[in-house]
């Protein structure tokens, strides 16, 4: 396999790229920045390859690390030796002087950072893991950084007594997830640890984890009253206590369903809640009830063997809420009247005082319909189509993703899923409305009223005057005239 | 060969559905055509799972994203490049052709990013019908209709942390 030796004399180690004797093949090289095509003889050497390189891409040639198929180009070889023809490529790394050692710079930086506990997003690898630990919820995010604090506090030994050997802090709370994830017993157990409630008593703490994570930071932009919330440590402590007392937070739901019903006190406000209610709650929160029951641990069970579950541990949470806080904070976006927006604060407060983790399960998309992310980004879809775009790019379009996917499988997995359970129906009501907006959302980006303004007048014009019941069984077909009549027949009383 | 001497390191295919199984069974229905999953994939080399998502591109231990083990694992090859080299290249492209605004689920997704490492490390390519999948869908009626908003979507599985995290 030797290379053009000295029997050709005009293919010499020389400087030119032209030789009489080998034809010339062109191959593109390859960077991460850009390529180009570099002709070069087909009997050339490594050595000679480089040499060009090295005066096209302006760098050393001892810089240069070429790769083919896998293989690194030395420079002894020859192309004819690795397969190199016309039309390939070959991929170039210009070494740079510092040396790459991410995984390493990594890992210092975050065993740097146990000593200090977490919520300091100094940095982007730290901010990258903080929001991955973030991205499990927020006080429940506890759990991951438990192997943290009591690293920072040299108890290793119960570290690897929960079966964590390593050191490497990415790792540690990669394992601690999947754990988490294949034993939902886990993490029950790790909420009664003293020390994990001790932090999570801490709101300063629990506060600084929150907002470090870039999707609540998100949200805390888009809706203030977040921030408010974040900022009142009464009611962070009292979140707290929630989360890590279930009876309690049921409690809390209870109240906050009643403030609930004082919106209705409110001028307009009863129609738009009422509105949002049937249209978009009622089937996912039936779906949701059915899905989980009112007991948020027994999402566990069901979904360990799905697979994983996204920020399976906000499934803890008050699951079964969709008067979560961005349902009440729409009826003042969507509203608009500074009386109802008064109110409606009012009125999203208490929800966010039993649940601000709620607003994560928003910020992050629960693996749910039910989640208040969904239903925020419903309403402002059917109301606003720039918004729909900036809505989607947020994180818990991808949960929703997820979520979706999450769902029908539980509904294969239910061959009884008959309609009084309501998982199927509600779903693919969910679906149709949600295929409607997206469709519709780019031609007429109006409410359902407007969209369906034809078939309205078309169903009045056939004398079913009550609108707000046309109305309704349009959304619920689709906008489908023949299908809404029947529908309205069946319910209405003769 | 006369390269006895150098190293080399398996490179790995990690393919997961992200619709759980979902295309497969509503794939017929909602685009008319059958597509077995919406795949997400990662390359697995130097005992770490690296992939290109919203934020930009990721690594993890392997399988350690919140979607867990992956479905399918292809066996690329091997490949002689070193980590060191491999961190370089992965820097050089963070910073400019795949950084996390450059994420497209259509033209430029983990899919695109994991072909190209797998063309780097081993001279392969991955799977056609995994970066066949994103002209499948367009060329559906309902694929059509979803565009405006499924451009907008970036996926970015959480678990991992940010290589070269540079956010623009």
């Amino acid at each position: 396999m030797e290379d053009n030796g000295g029997e050709d004399p005009v293919n010499n180690n020389n400087n030119t790229t032209v030789s009489s004797e080998g034809s010339i093949i062109k191959v593109t090289v390859k960077t991460p920045k850009d390529k180009e095509e570099i002709a070069i003889s087909e009997d050339a050497s490594v050595t000679q390859f480089k040499e060009e390189i090295s005066r096209r891409f302006k760098a050393k040639q001892d810089q240069l690390v070429l790769i083919f198929a896998g293989k690194i180009l030395k420079d002894g070889d020859s192309l004819n030796q690795h397969g190199i023809k016309d039309g390939l490529t070959v991929h170039l790394v210009i070494k740079t002087a510092h040396k790459a050692g991410d995984g390493a710079s990594s890992s210092t930086s975050c065993t740097s950072q146990v000593g200090s506990s977490s919520g300091s997003s100094s940095g982007p690898s730290s901010a990258a893991h903080s929001s991955s630990v973030g991205s499990t919820g927020g006080p429940v995010s506890a759990p991951p950084q438990t192997p943290n604090i009591l690293t920072g506090f040299g108890d290793l030994s119960s570290l690897s007594s929960m079966g964590m050997g390593s050191a490497n802090f990415m790792e540690l709370q990669q394992q601690m997830q999947s754990q988490l994830m294949s034993n939902p017993e886990m993490l029950s157990q790790i909420m009664e640890n003293p020390l994990v409630q001790n932090m999570m008593s801490n709101p300063d703490l629990m506060r600084q984890m929150i907002v470090a994570n870039p999707q609540m930071q998100q949200l805390m932009e888009r809706n203030p009253e977040i921030s408010h919330m974040l900022n009142n440590p009464e009611l962070m402590r009292q979140t707290m206590e929630l989360a890590r007392n279930p009876a309690m937070m049921q409690e809390m739901m209870r109240n906050q369903d009643r403030a609930l019903s004082n919106l209705e006190s409110i001028p307009g406000g009863y129609n738009a809640l009422r509105r949002m209610y049937t249209d978009i709650q009622e089937p996912m929160f039936s779906a949701a009830r059915d899905q989980f029951g009112n007991n948020p641990f027994s999402a566990l069970g069901g979904n360990s063997d799905g697979g994983v579950q996204p920020s399976r541990t906000e499934n803890r949470e008050p699951l079964p809420n969709p008067w979560g806080p961005p349902s009440s904070t729409d009826p003042s976006e969507g509203g608009g009247g500074t009386g109802t927006t008064g109110s409606s604060t009012a009125g999203s407060t208490n929800p966010s005082v039993s649940n601000p983790l709620a607003v994560n399960s928003a910020s992050l998309g629960n693996g749910m319909f039910s989640s208040p992310g969904m239903q925020s980004l419903m309403q402002q879809i059917s109301e606003n189509p720039q918004l729909m775009q900036n809505m989607l790019s947020a994180p818990y379009m991808r949960s929703m993703m997820q979520s979706l996917a999450q769902n029908p499988d539980m509904a294969s997995q239910n061959p009884a899923s008959s309609p009084s359970t309501g998982t199927n129906p509600a779903q693919q009501l969910m679906m149709q409305q949600m295929l409607q907006m997206f469709a519709g959302g780019n031609a007429s980006s109006q409410t359902p009223e407007v969209q369906f303004q034809q078939q309205l007048e078309q169903l009045g014009a056939m004398g079913f005057i009550n609108r707000e019941a046309n109305l309704q069984a349009l959304i619920a077909t689709g906008g489908d005239v023949n299908a809404a009549i029947e529908r309205l027949l069946g319910s209405q009383p003769s | 060969m006369d390269k006895n001497d150098t190293t080399t390191y398996s490179v790995q295919l990690y393919i997961y559905d992200l619709s759980r199984g979902m295309a497969r069974n509503l794939s017929p229905i909602m685009l008319g055509k059958q597509l077995d999953g919406i795949w997400h994939s990662a390359i697995v080399v130097y005992g770490e799972e690296f992939y290109f998502g919203g934020v930009g591109i990721s690594s993890c231990s392997p399988g350690g994203t919140m979607l867990g083990s992956p479905d399918t694992v292809v066996e690329l090859g091997n490949t002689e490049v070193t980590e060191e080299i491999f961190m370089d290249y992965l820097s050089s492209l963070g910073e400019n052709t795949y950084r996390g605004d450059k994420y497209r689920l259509f033209e430029h997704n983990c899919n695109t990013f994991t072909n190209e490492l797998a063309q780097f490390l081993t001279g392969r390519k991955i799977p056609s019908y995994i970066t066949d999948l994103p002209s499948e869908v367009l060329s559906t009626p309902f694929g059509q209709i979803l565009r405006p908003i499924l451009d907008s979507i970036h996926i970015a599985p959480p678990g991992g942390n940010i290589i070269n995290g540079r956010h623009s």
